[in-house]
């Protein structure tokens, strides 16, 4: 309706909001253009690097920006060979575990702490804040992953780094902004606390949960170093340790690794360390309106509302 | 329309309404338990996870206070008390590094720390839902870029043999110094990061944006409140608790503001400009075998952040945020 | 914030890489030295008493089963110019008795191969060797971080290849080796070696590196000794009618005349190392020397390391290094690959790698090592030496003797030299089914063969280095005569042979000292600089370290 009664008023502009100045409507498509440029045109120099030949990285110096001879030898050597299916399937596998594992004991520790007056819950808050501030040794975090049995596990690559302070702190702080009538009238009405958080709290918290699940999938995805620590068994590595290891491809010192005359040609190191970027780039770039979706405007309205 | 019957107490147009408290410290820590046990029971097996795989390994870290060596053991290696320490502290190098580290962190916070906010706010004010999504989606992706991967394109740009040193040769100019200036590294160090990670900062702020209720704007604005007003007294209010929050979290990592960025840049500036606390350690403990100075330099680090931590979070208390923690 | 410091040390090891810094120090041996890690462990440090061990050594007997085309001279390493028709089986018992596994961890550059299981590879060598091995490949930039947990929470396996450049930066290393590893000395020394002959055939140079504590305790992969040359683009410097420098003056004029930052050639990459071997600054033990009169110096104490940062200063303020080697934030290879700089160093490992992929890509691509000059060009030039081990592989204690012993026949299997079948079963796989042979019989990989077979049989054990068409393409020759020509210029280090654990205080040292030096080099001070920085340097560490390193010549009668 707004739209006729307006001209060119854009649909999604709210009834009371006025129409922005020409001025300022012209310096946002500009910020916004400046934005995009920024992050786009690098983004294409790493994918066009990432098909070049090693004759066109040369005559561009290193990076490329103008495609010259493209060669899919990078992707390729990446993907050939049975490891990377199953570094694939590896990764996978902890990400999503991993990240059910550490959003469902995040929040429910959040919601734990997240009453005001509750009963232990600054000491408590303080156990996860100082995780923030102290970090262990490697030597005793291996000592107790192997303690426990759990050296060529995949447990390893999940329980040590399953709880991320910064994030249950930050889910806390969404959850205490809730209207406290809210869950005061449902513990009235004799709701429990799992009730509460399950029915009442987690579904006016979509948007932060799924920007905490993302922060830990992300973590998942792209950790390395506990499976360095803790991964022996060359069958089991995830896929980010396989792409660290390919793109040190030929530096091996013995000279072993190089390739023999009349072997395919070899990727170029530069075309594999930015084929490597491009796969970490496109599983977030694909995650992320999984994410989006929920930033949605106005829950809290309506849950009050009803 | 929505009746706006509880606006959360930190939206600050309206005063919120009192909230019907208990008196905590009136009921009796037996009826307390009895009360809130289902809380403490979602809390503790996160809690539980801590405990073994960081507290107790943490432990370890009293090897700050020996001359350690892992094969005679923590009982064997010999105490030195704070000898370890007083080398540390003692030694002008180390201050130089936490200095510059702290100038370094205080830099940022004035000029990168607001951004995610803007970008936040900015991509959240683009009507075009198609722009909107595309916008939000691209703009964290330099995140998963490496560190060496953002210096070489800042050299490719800006340094000595990059396109802008040699479009100024072409013209006949001198190229200007840029990735080697030492005065002007604090700023290529912000811009660097603000490029690789402002993104990814803004993600929490749009979930926070999300979470302010819309009749808010709606009500301002029928008070006459103009877009600025109303950002200023609807939009940052409702980021306040979260910006707060993060803020002090910052600071407890005051002494950590970075390592690989610098290492890399560590040439081409000097030592002087590149020194933080993190590279320091790293050459006087990690790479020649002191496990007593890297510990010891972790122990300093947690201290000098915690205390950050409280002083913050008490001035927060007093400006009538809630902070990390609430005062009770 | 999780454990920074540590994850950070995986960090700067990923970037000497990244840059193609590591390889190059991969490549070196006891290089790292000059290359950013300290040394050493005990606030006290320690010097082993090697010289009164010779009698330790194993018995030296070589095997050579192809007579070489080019022989190395002085020890240099033999060249072959075509792969040996008929190639002999160096051993004929198999090695293995107890079929029971042995469990083996060594670093890795590259794609991993298939794990034991689905590798037809390592199961076709496994049954050659009668036991079957099982490799933990790991990745090369992490094993240091690997390493120092593994060894700190006592937990090896029962063979552990550890590259020489990572021993500087382990903690306590001596005090881990003497409680972890199994003492080889009852099985290797004097005529119990013979027992296996393939690491009798190592050189005693490299066997030498292996003594901890007055026992072998490690069986070496030998290095070559040659930790790193000053490349310069041939084909290139045709092009423009130069030719390489013999004199530091000529060096600036070459400079000078190449450069042209227009059209994107700058003449220098990573040059300092050269700058100061060819001034005769001292390169022994991270730049220790001891004089004819016996009194040991550092090079910050030497006119010679003085003119080299002089001149040094000025290839930087005249814009003759690439910016990009200037700030240090290039990739040297790419940069020289791609003819954007002219001259650099590189590991002679680089050279075989730039080989093998520029060659394929750009017919004229050319380039060669500068032969040794000084900067008067009349002074005899030094050269670097290296250290003489790239990995030490060590056994586990308390294996039980027929244990070690077991894997000392396996070890022994795997460093039969060039010229053997097993050398080739380990380099290439099985005939057929892993490669085929190319016209002059040279083994070509197929699919199967690029990605089952990776190295890790030829890391735990290690034959003689030799130089192969393999390699080195059409520049066997150029190899070898470049090998026979500096050999006898290597600078003769004192403590060779000795084992140093620096004290902390003069590893620490170090870093601060060198970036006062950078800023010198890239203007960022002056020159004059120089004098308080070796005030400052004899002050805070380096009267002990020159104690230090006088006591370990002294207890060593040298």
């Amino acid at each position: 309706m707004t739209t006729t009664t307006i001209k060119r008023r854009h649909p999604e502009r709210p009834v009371w909001e006025e129409e922005p100045t020409v001025a300022g409507k012209g310096l946002k498509a500009v910020a916004l253009t400046a934005i995009a440029l920024a992050i786009v045109l690098p983004m294409w120099v790493v994918f066009v690097t990432s098909v070049s030949s090693e004759k066109a990285i040369n005559e561009a110096g290193g990076l490329v920006v103008v495609p010259g001879e493209l060669s899919l030898r990078a992707y390729e050597q990446i993907l050939s060979g049975g490891t990377v299916t199953r570094a694939v399937l590896v990764s996978t596998g902890v990400t999503l575990v991993g990240t059910a594992f550490s959003v469902v004991l995040s929040v429910l520790a959040a919601y734990g702490l997240s009453r005001r007056g509750s009963v232990l819950h600054r000491p408590l808050l303080f156990v996860f804040l100082l995780t923030f501030l102290f970090g262990p040794g490697l030597v005793p975090s291996y000592l107790m992953v192997t303690g426990l049995g759990l050296k060529d596990s995949y447990w390893a690559l999940i329980l040590p780094s399953a709880i991320n302070a910064f994030n249950l702190v930050v889910l806390r702080a969404f959850f205490m902004a809730i209207p406290q009538e809210l869950l005061d009238s449902a513990r009235m009405d004799g709701a429990g606390e799992v009730r509460i958080l399950t029915r009442i709290v987690l579904p006016l918290s979509k948007a932060v949960t799924a920007v905490v699940a993302l922060f830990y999938a992300v973590g998942y995805w792209n950790a390395f170093f506990n499976a360095v620590l803790y991964i022996d068994d060359n069958s089991m590595s995830p896929l980010q340790i396989l792409l660290r290891s390919m793109v040190l491809q030929g530096t091996n010192p013995t000279g072993f690794a190089g390739p023999t005359p009349g072997t395919a040609v070899v990727a170029p190191n530069l075309a594999i360390k930015m084929a490597v970027v491009m796969l970490a780039v496109v599983p977030a770039l694909l995650v992320f309106p999984f994410v989006q979706r929920h930033f949605t405007k106005g829950v809290i309205t309506g849950a009050v509302k009803g | 329309m929505p009746t706006i019957t509880g606006e959360r107490s930190s939206a600050g147009v309206t005063p919120a309404p009192p909230v019907a408290r208990r008196k905590p410290r009136r009921t009796p820590l037996a009826a307390r338990l009895r009360r809130d046990w289902p809380l403490l029971a979602m809390t503790l097996p996160a809690a539980g996870l801590l405990v073994v795989f960081h507290y107790i390994p943490t432990l370890w870290n009293a090897i700050a206070f020996q001359d350690y060596n892992p094969y005679a053991g923590a009982a064997g290696s010999e105490w030195v008390g704070l000898g370890t320490f007083q080398r540390m502290l003692g030694d002008p190098g180390f201050w130089d590094a936490t200095v510059n580290t702290l100038a370094l962190t205080g830099f940022q916070l004035v000029f990168f720390f607001p951004i995610p906010i803007a970008l936040a706010l900015l991509l959240n004010s683009v009507l075009s839902r198609r722009i909107r999504k595309i916008m939000q989606s691209i703009v964290y992706l330099p995140h998963f870029f490496s560190w060496v991967l953002v210096v070489s394109f800042f050299e490719q740009m800006l340094g000595g043999a990059g396109l802008l040193a040699q479009e100024m040769r072409e013209l006949g100019l001198e190229p200007l110094n840029i990735m080697n200036n030492p005065e002007g590294f604090p700023l290529l160090v912000t811009a660097q990061a603000v490029w690789m990670d402002a993104g990814w900062g803004m993600i929490v702020f749009l979930a926070a944006l999300s979470a302010i209720n819309p009749s808010l704007y709606e009500a301002a604005a029928s008070d006459g409140a103009g877009r600025w007003r109303r950002l200023w007294h609807v939009t940052l209010p409702g980021l306040r608790p979260v910006i707060v929050l993060l803020l002090i979290l910052k600071l407890g990592s005051a002494l950590s503001v970075g390592f690989e960025q610098f290492l890399l840049q560590r040439d081409a500036v000097g030592a002087g400009a590149a020194e933080v606390l993190d590279t320091y350690v790293y050459f006087q403990g990690i790479i020649v075998g002191d496990l007593s100075y890297g510990a010891a330099a972790g122990i300093f680090k947690g201290v000098v952040g915690l205390v950050l931590i409280l002083v913050a979070n008490r001035v927060a208390h007093t400006l009538g945020e809630q902070g990390v923690y609430s005062k009770e | 914030m999780k454990r920074p410091l540590t994850e950070a040390a995986v960090d700067r090891r990923g970037f000497l890489s990244l840059l193609g810094v590591g390889a190059l120090a991969t490549t070196s041996g006891g290089l790292l030295a000059a290359c950013g890690s300290g040394g050493g462990a005990g606030d006290q440090g320690t010097a082993t008493q090697t010289d009164k061990l010779l009698q330790l050594m194993p018995r030296y007997q070589p095997v050579e089963l192809i007579p070489p085309d080019l022989p190395g001279v002085g020890g240099a390493p033999h060249g072959y110019l075509s792969y040996p028709k008929n190639l002999v089986q160096a051993i004929t018992e198999t090695p293995g008795t107890s079929g029971k596994e042995i469990a083996a961890m060594a670093p890795h550059w590259g794609t991993v191969p298939p794990a034991l299981g689905s590798n037809s590879y390592y199961d076709t060598v496994n049954t050659r060797l009668g036991v079957p091995v099982k490799f933990s490949l790991q990745d090369g930039v992490t094993y240091f971080e690997k390493l120092n947990t593994i060894l700190g929470a006592k937990d090896v396996p029962e063979v552990l290849c550890i590259p020489s450049w990572n021993v500087a930066g382990l903690a306590h290393f001596s005090d881990a080796v003497s409680a972890l590893f199994a003492d080889l000395t009852p099985h290797l020394q004097g005529d119990a070696a013979l027992n296996y002959p393939m690491l009798a055939n190592l050189p005693t140079k490299s066997w030498l590196e292996c003594v901890w504590g007055g026992k072998i305790m490690a069986v070496p992969y030998p290095s070559d000794g040659y930790p790193w040359a000053f490349f310069y683009r041939k084909d290139i410097f045709t092009e423009l009618g130069v030719a390489p420098p013999t004199t530091a003056q000529e060096l600036y004029d070459l400079g000078k005349a190449v450069t042209d930052a227009k059209a994107k050639r700058w003449a220098f990459g990573s040059i300092i190392w050269e700058v100061e071997r060819l001034f005769g600054s001292p390169g022994s033990q991270e730049g220790w020397r001891k004089n004819a009169d016996g009194t040991v110096v550092n090079k910050i104490e030497t006119p010679e390391y003085a003119a080299a940062v002089e001149f040094m200063t000025k290839l930087f303020a005249d814009g003759l290094v690439h910016p990009e080697m200037m700030s240090n934030t290039g990739d040297a290879k790419q940069l020289f690959n791609s003819g954007e700089m002219l001259m650099t160093t590189d590991g002679l490992g680089g050279w075989e790698g730039s080989l093998a992929t520029q060659t394929a890509i750009d017919p004229k691509f050319d380039m060669q090592p500068v032969y040794p000059y000084s900067h008067d060009g009349t002074t005899t030039p030094i050269m670097r030496g290296g250290g003489r081990v790239v990995f030490y592989n060590f056994i586990r204690k308390d294996l039980g003797d027929d244990r070690v012993k077991e894997i000392l026949r396996v070890l022994n299997w795997c460093g039969a030299p060039y010229g053997s079948q097993e050398a080739e079963l380990i380099l290439f796989g099985e005939e057929g089914k892993h490669f085929t042979r190319g016209a002059d019989g040279t083994p070509v990989k197929n699919d199967l063969g690029n990605t089952e077979v990776a190295g890790p049989y030829a890391n735990i054990s290690g034959a003689p280095p030799v130089i192969t068409p393999a390699k080195y393409f059409g520049q066997v020759q150029s190899r070898v005569d470049w090998n026979n020509a500096v050999t006898p210029l290597q600078e003769k280090d004192p403590w060779e042979g000795i084992r140093l654990e620096i004290p902390s205080k003069v590893a620490a040292l170090k870093q601060p000292t060198e970036d006062k030096i950078n800023d010198i080099l890239r203007g960022r001070t002056a020159l004059s600089e120089l004098e308080t920085i070796k005030k400052e340097w004899l002050q805070k560490g380096g009267e002990e370290g020159r104690e230090f390193y006088a006591k370990a010549l002294s207890d060593n009668g040298r």
